[in-house]
C-alpha cells in the first residue's frame, strides 16, 4: 500500500439488534477504488451497511472504521452523512407528506452548509435536480410526489441513485442495489454509479449476485463469511462464486449456488 | 352551584345594559332576554360541567369555577394573531370592532352583521336561528353562552349565492387590568340559504398575559344544496380557558367541512357537533392539535345520521409534547332508518415526549342495519425508518423530525378547500411546529 487509504475498517466487531454479527471484519479501500462485497445470507452484509451509516441498533462491540483518518464509530449518521459517507438503502423507505424535492434540497443544503459553501436556492437547486434527473431517466413528476410513496421498485433505486448523485459523498456503500430490478432498471442504475466513478471516491458494492457486477466492474471481489473477510480477489473472483458458490471457499459457510 | 355569584351578576348586568343599547328591533331584543333568561336558569341548573359526566371524563373545568370575573372593555388598537390578513369582524373581549371597508366588497346576498347592524338589517332571520340549534337546555357552558353573549356575527348567505373570497372572524382576548381574569363569549350564526358557499376563518387568540375564560358559541345552519367550510384556529395562550362549541345542522344534499386546528398552550375544549338531518347530506370534520407545555386540548365531536344516504368523514390527528395531554371523543351516531350511512373516524396521534399523554376514545352507536362505518385510533412516535433514513441524507435530528412532524400535520391541512386559508393556516402550523419541536429537541439534549 502506497497512499493512505480512504476508509480502512480495522477488526470491526458489531452486533445487531444485540446478536453478534461481525466478527473481525478487515478491509482497506484507496480512493479511486470499487470494490465488491459477495457472501451468502446472513454472512453480515447488510449488517456492514448499516453500521457504516451509524444505524440505531447496530453497535459497534470492538475495532474501528477510519475514514479519511477519522475513526466514524462515535460520530452521528447525519455527520457522518455530511462528511462524506452514503449509503443507497436496499430498501429505501416511504415517507408520506415530505416531497421528494424538498427533502432533496434540505439534503443538498445540509451537506453543502457543512462543506462550508451557501446555500442553493430554489432555481439553482432546480437546475441541478434537472441535470442529475437526466442521468437516471427520471420523469419531474416524481419530484413533487412524497419521498417513495407509490414508487416501483425500480423507481426507488433510481431515486436512490439520484439522492447519490446530489450529495456526491466521497464513500458510497451500495446494498444490495440490484435486488429486484429488471435488466433495464439495472442499467439505468449502474449507468448512474459509474457517472461517480472518480479518483476521489471510493465505492463498496454489497451484492448477492455477479449480475450488477457485469455493469459496475469492481477493482477487487471480498467474500464475506459469518462477520469476516475470508477471501480477496480480481473481479474473476465474482465469476468463480457465480459459477461454483460459496462451499469451496475455506471458512465460508456453504451456502451452495449463490443464484 | 359554580361561579362566584357576583361575578355571574355583574356580567349578566354588562349583557343587559349591551342589550338595551343597542337593539332596535323589539322583537329581536325580546328574543335576547328570553336567551339570557333561560341560559341563566339552565345554568343555575346545571352549572359548569364536572368530571362526573361521561362528556366531561378526560377533563376538568377546576379553575373554571374559581375565577372571579371582571369585565375588561380593553381597546385594543394593534390586534395581532399568529395569522396575517384582515378580519371581517373582529370580536375583542366578545365585543365587536367592525373595520368596515373590509367587508365593502362582498358581493350581493352576503352578508356579515354585527349583533347591532343585524338588528336594523335582519332581525327576523336572526330571531328565527339564533339559539335554535345550541344544546343550552342540556348543557351547562352553552347555557352560560346564551346567557351572557353581548355581540353577534351573522353570516348570511342567499339562496346559490358564493362569497368570491374567504371570510374572516377573529376573536380577541386582552391583558385584564391587574390580576382579574376576564371572560368573553363571542357568537356566530352562519345561515346558508339553499345552494350557497362559503369558507369561512375564524381565529381566536389572546394578546398578553390575558387571564380567563374565552367561549364561543357557532351555530351553523346549511338549507339544500348548501356547502359551508369553516376553519377554526384556536391559539390562546396558557393563562386562558378557551371553550368553542359548534353546532352545525345539515338539509338535503348540504355539506359541511368542518377543520379545527388547537395550537394554543393553555386548557382548550372544542366541541362539535354535526347533524345530518337529510339524505345526501354530507361532513367532513378535520382536527390538528398541537400540545406543548402542560396544554390540555380536548375534542369532543359528535355526528349524527338522522337519514338514510347521510355521510360522515372524520379524521382528528394530535401531535403532543412535553407535559401536554390531548383527549379525543368521536361519538357517531346512526339512527333508527339512517340506511345506506357511510361513517368513516379516525384519529391517529404522535407522542414525541414520553411525559405527554392522549386519552382517545371512538364511540360508535348503530342502531340500523345496511351501513358503513368504521373507526380507528392509534398512537405512536415518528418512524424511526424514516427518521433515519432523513438523517443518513444530512438532515439534522431536529429538522428531521420537524419534516416528519410537519407532514404528519399536513394531512390535515392540506384538506383545507380554500387555498388562502390552506396557505395561511399550513404557515401558522408550520411556524408553531418549528418552535414546538425545535424545544423539545433542546429540552433533550
Amino acid at each position: 500500500m502506497s497512499a493512505t487509504p480512504l476508509v480502512s475498517i480495522r477488526n470491526l466487531h458489531a452486533t445487531a439488534g444485540g446478536t453478534p454479527i461481525l466478527r473481525g471484519l478487515d478491509l482497506e479501500l484507496q480512493a479511486g477504488e470499487v470494490h465488491a462485497i459477495m457472501g451468502p445470507n446472513g454472512s453480515g452484509k447488510s449488517t456492514l451497511s448499516n453500521v457504516l451509516v451509524g444505524k440505531p441498533g447496530y453497535e459497534v462491540t470492538d475495532g474501528e472504521v477510519l475514514f479519511r483518518g477519522q475513526n466514524l464509530v462515535e460520530v452521528e449518521p447525519e455527520v457522518r452523512a455530511r462528511e462524506g459517507v452514503f449509503l443507497a438503502f436496499q430498501y429505501p423507505v416511504e415517507i408520506p407528506g415530505v416531497a421528494n424535492n424538498y427533502f432533496l434540497r434540505s439534503a443538498v443544503n445540509a451537506i453543502r452548509e457543512h462543506r462550508g459553501e451557501e446555500e442553493l436556492d430554489a432555481i439553482d437547486f432546480l437546475t441541478l435536480l434537472k441535470e442529475k434527473m437526466k442521468l437516471v431517466e427520471m420523469p419531474e413528476d416524481m419530484m413533487s410526489r412524497a419521498i417513495n410513496e407509490g414508487f416501483s421498485g425500480g423507481e426507488k433505486k433510481r431515486n436512490e441513485i439520484l439522492q447519490m448523485l446530489l450529495l456526491e459523498p466521497t464513500f458510497c456503500i451500495l446494498d444490495e442495489t440490484d435486488s429486484g430490478l429488471d435488466i433495464d432498471a439495472l442499467r439505468v442504475v449502474a449507468n448512474g454509479v459509474n457517472q461517480m466513478r472518480s479518483p476521489e471516491r471510493a465505492m463498496l458494492v454489497i451484492t448477492h449476485y455477479q449480475r450488477l457486477l457485469d455493469h459496475i466492474v469492481p477493482d477487487h471481489v471480498h467474500v464475506l463469511s459469518e462477520g469476516r473477510i475470508v477471501k480477496s480477489g480480481d473481479k474473476s473472483l465474482a465469476l468463480e462464486l457465480e459459477e461454483k458458490g460459496y462451499g469451496w471457499i475455506e471458512g465460508a459457510e456453504g451456502e451452495g449456488d449463490p443464484s | 352551584m359554580s361561579l362566584a355569584h357576583e361575578s355571574i351578576d355583574r356580567l349578566a348586568a354588562a349583557v343587559g345594559t349591551r342589550r338595551r343599547e343597542c337593539i332596535a328591533a323589539p322583537a329581536l331584543a325580546e328574543h335576547l332576554d328570553r336567551l339570557h333568561r333561560e341560559g341563566l336558569a339552565a345554568f343555575e341548573a346545571q352549572g359548569i360541567p364536572t368530571r362526573r359526566l361521561e362528556r366531561w371524563k378526560g377533563t376538568s373545568l377546576a379553575a373554571l369555577e374559581s375565577m372571579d370575573f371582571v369585565r375588561v372593555g380593553g381597546d385594543v388598537s394593534d390586534p395581532e394573531t399568529i395569522l396575517a390578513g384582515d378580519a371581517d369582524l373582529t370580536f375583542v373581549e366578545g365585543r365587536l370592532h367592525s373595520p368596515g371597508a373590509v367587508r365593502a366588497d362582498l358581493p350581493e346576498g352576503v352578508r356579515i352583521l354585527s349583533l347591532q347592524e343585524a338588528a336594523s338589517e335582519a332581525p327576523e332571520l336572526t330571531s328565527s336561528f339564533l339559539g335554535k340549534l345550541s344544546e343550552a337546555k342540556t348543557d351547562g357552558l352553552a347555557a352560560l353562552h346564551d346567557a351572557l353573549f353581548e355581540d353577534l356575527a351573522l353570516v348570511h348567505l342567499s339562496p346559490g349565492t358564493r362569497t368570491g373570497r374567504p371570510l374572516r372572524i377573529r376573536s380577541i382576548s386582552t391583558a385584564a387590568s391587574g390580576d382579574q381574569p376576564s371572560a368573553s363569549f363571542p357568537r356566530l350564526l352562519v345561515v346558508a340559504e339553499a345552494g350557497a358557499e362559503a369558507s369561512l376563518l375564524f381565529e381566536s387568540g389572546s394578546v398578553g398575559e390575558a387571564t380567563g375564560y374565552t367561549g364561543l358559541v357557532t351555530e351553523v345552519f346549511l338549507d339544500r344544496g348548501a356547502r359551508v367550510e369553516i376553519v377554526e384556529v384556536q391559539s390562546e395562550r396558557q393563562e386562558r380557558i378557551h371553550v368553542t362549541q359548534t353546532f352545525a345542522k345539515l338539509a338535503r344534499d348540504a355539506r359541511f367541512d368542518s377543520h379545527v386546528l388547537s395550537l394554543g398552550d393553555g386548557l382548550s375544549r372544542s366541541e362539535l357537533t354535526v347533524r345530518l338531518e337529510e339524505s345526501g347530506a354530507s361532513t367532513r370534520m378535520r382536527g390538528f392539535f398541537l400540545g406543548r407545555g402542560r396544554a390540555h386540548l380536548d375534542h369532543f365531536t359528535t355526528v349524527d345520521h338522522e337519514a338514510p344516504h347521510t355521510t360522515s368523514d372524520e379524521e382528528y390527528r394530535g401531535v403532543l409534547t412535553d407535559d401536554s395531554r390531548g383527549v379525543f371523543r368521536g361519538r357517531v351516531i346512526i339512527r333508527p332508518g339512517a340506511q345506506k350511512t357511510d361513517a368513516r373516524q379516525s384519529n391517529p396521534n404522535l407522542l414525541l415526549s414520553d411525559r405527554a399523554a392522549i386519552d382517545t376514545k371512538p364511540q360508535l352507536e348503530i342502531y340500523t342495519d345496511d351501513v358503513k362505518a368504521s373507526h380507528g385510533s392509534t398512537i405512536g412516535q415518528l418512524d424511526a425508518d424514516a427518521l433515519f433514513f432523513l438523517r443518513a441524507r444530512g438532515i439534522g435530528e431536529p429538522e428531521a423530525k420537524l419534516l416528519l412532524t410537519r407532514a404528519f400535520a399536513s394531512e390535515i391541512v392540506e384538506g383545507i378547500e380554500e387555498p388562502t386559508i390552506r396557505e395561511e393556516v399550513g404557515l401558522a402550523v408550520q411556524k408553531t411546529l418549528a418552535l414546538v419541536v425545535a424545544k423539545e429537541e433542546g429540552a433533550q439534549r
